[in-house]
């Protein structure tokens, strides 16, 4: 029972990292360039994105993690050349998945799901935290809580990236600094906000 | 300016702001591509160098050979087959930066293999219509070069900003803004750049309307 709880409360506490204090996009900048473009398309459904892209996260950090256990042996001394490409693979093989459960069900917005699945699939907003779990040696548990919180972080910074969009789309902001320049701006006083409540820069 | 580049410019404004990757259509600054390794990586002129090679590896072969194979396919296929050649490619671009960088590379960290799937290398697969060979080099190469320019451009100022150095050579003493070497810094530095570069095109673009008009 005490081994469960201890798994419990490890997986809580990397998924709580990975959703604030290690927040993909306020931290490390992944899948920024994904969100600048998806807060502002309105053919995009934000929440649709997001789900995807979570369920992608999970799902491709599980053979992520069999595979990189696999690079570590000490014959293969490409790892590093290779990893990238190993773990595109798994984000493929999640797409797939995901792609034929979609196909098999029958909902009215099927199309649009299959539209936005290659987005939240080969976005750097996975690719990242599979990088950095590799690099940090986490355990299973770990390595699962990492994804899923780094998902959820994602949709995070989308809500409030969204919501300061909402606020600064007015008038009031200089023409050059509408569009790009002022949401940069702002997810870089997000960022400093996370960098004030932990204190320290995390690794990249 | 004169008279015969006002009258070009006029003529091909709308064809440079589509086919120009350099100032009028950056891929940085206009399209928002490649932001993660430009705002957190790029903080010191030699981790930019790095990041510019590779994207110069990377980037273009990518292309042509994704070009070549993505015909007539789906957009789930052709995303599959563009993330699975630039990881690929990127098999010799570590190769290479191993051996001209060695342990340097670990400045960059991540973000050297995350330029794998940054959508500034990959994102032609979300366009459906067939790219000829000559055009996936050309936008290739045009592309890299636009990203360089800001990646260079962000990373001198941030470095001279945060250590008061540039490309190691010291321009003054102590540091001026050291939040600049921060993901924060990077950002914020990288809007006010952003809305600088786009208020000067679109100056630019003002001036040439109204030299036009006048020409009339």
């Amino acid at each position: 029972m005490s081994v469960l709880l201890q798994n419990l409360a490890d997986f809580l506490l990397v998924a709580l990292a990975a959703l604030f204090v290690q927040n993909a996009v306020l931290t490390r900048g992944f899948g920024v360039s994904r969100l600048t473009k998806l807060v502002s398309d309105s053919s995009t459904d934000s929440i649709i994105f997001c789900a995807l892209l979570c369920t992608i996260n999970v799902l491709s950090a599980l053979p992520a993690y069999f595979a990189n256990l696999f690079l570590e042996t000490p014959e293969i001394w490409y790892r590093d050349y290779l990893r990238p490409l190993v773990f595109v693979l798994c984000a493929a093989l999640a797409l797939l998945v995901v792609h034929l459960v979609i196909s098999l069900l029958k909902f009215r917005s099927k199309a649009n799901l299959l539209a936005v699945l290659p987005m939240a699939t080969f976005n750097t907003a996975v690719l990242g935290p599979l990088l950095i779990m590799a690099g940090q040696n986490f355990a299973f548990i770990q390595t699962m809580a990492f994804a899923l919180g780094s998902g959820l972080g994602y949709a995070f910074a989308v809500v409030i990236v969204t919501e300061g969009e909402r606020k600064m789309n007015n008038r009031s902001v200089p023409a050059a600094f509408r569009g790009l320049p002022i949401k940069l701006i702002y997810i870089g006083i997000l960022a400093l906000a996370i960098f004030g409540l932990t204190g320290h820069r995390v690794a990249i | 300016m004169k008279d015969s580049r006002i009258r070009y410019f006029a003529a091909n404004m709308e064809r440079l702001s589509r086919r120009d990757r350099v100032f009028i259509n950056n891929p940085v600054i206009m399209q928002g591509l490649g932001l993660a390794p430009i705002v957190i990586a790029a903080t010191t002129i030699q981790s930019a160098v790095m990041l510019a090679l590779a994207t110069a590896i990377l980037l273009t072969p990518t292309r042509i050979i994704a070009a070549a194979l993505s015909r007539r396919l789906s957009l789930t296929v052709r995303a599959i087959i563009y993330a699975v050649a630039s990881g690929a490619v990127y098999f010799a671009v570590a190769w290479i930066m191993d051996i001209l960088f060695a342990n340097q590379t670990l400045q960059v960290g991540t973000y050297l293999p995350l330029m794998v799937l940054e959508p500034l290398v990959i994102k032609r697969y979300e366009n459906p219509r067939r790219e000829r060979i000559t055009t996936s080099f050309r936008k290739g190469i045009i592309t890299t070069i636009g990203f360089c320019l800001v990646l260079l451009l962000v990373a001198a100022l941030r470095e001279m900003l945060a250590f008061g150095t540039v490309g190691g050579i010291v321009m003054f003493r102590g540091p001026a803004w050291p939040m600049a070497s921060m993901p924060a810094g990077g950002f914020i530095l990288l809007g006010f750049i952003a809305a600088v570069w786009r208020g000067t095109v679109a100056a630019f673009k003002r001036n040439v309307g109204k030299g036009a008009k006048k020409l009339q």
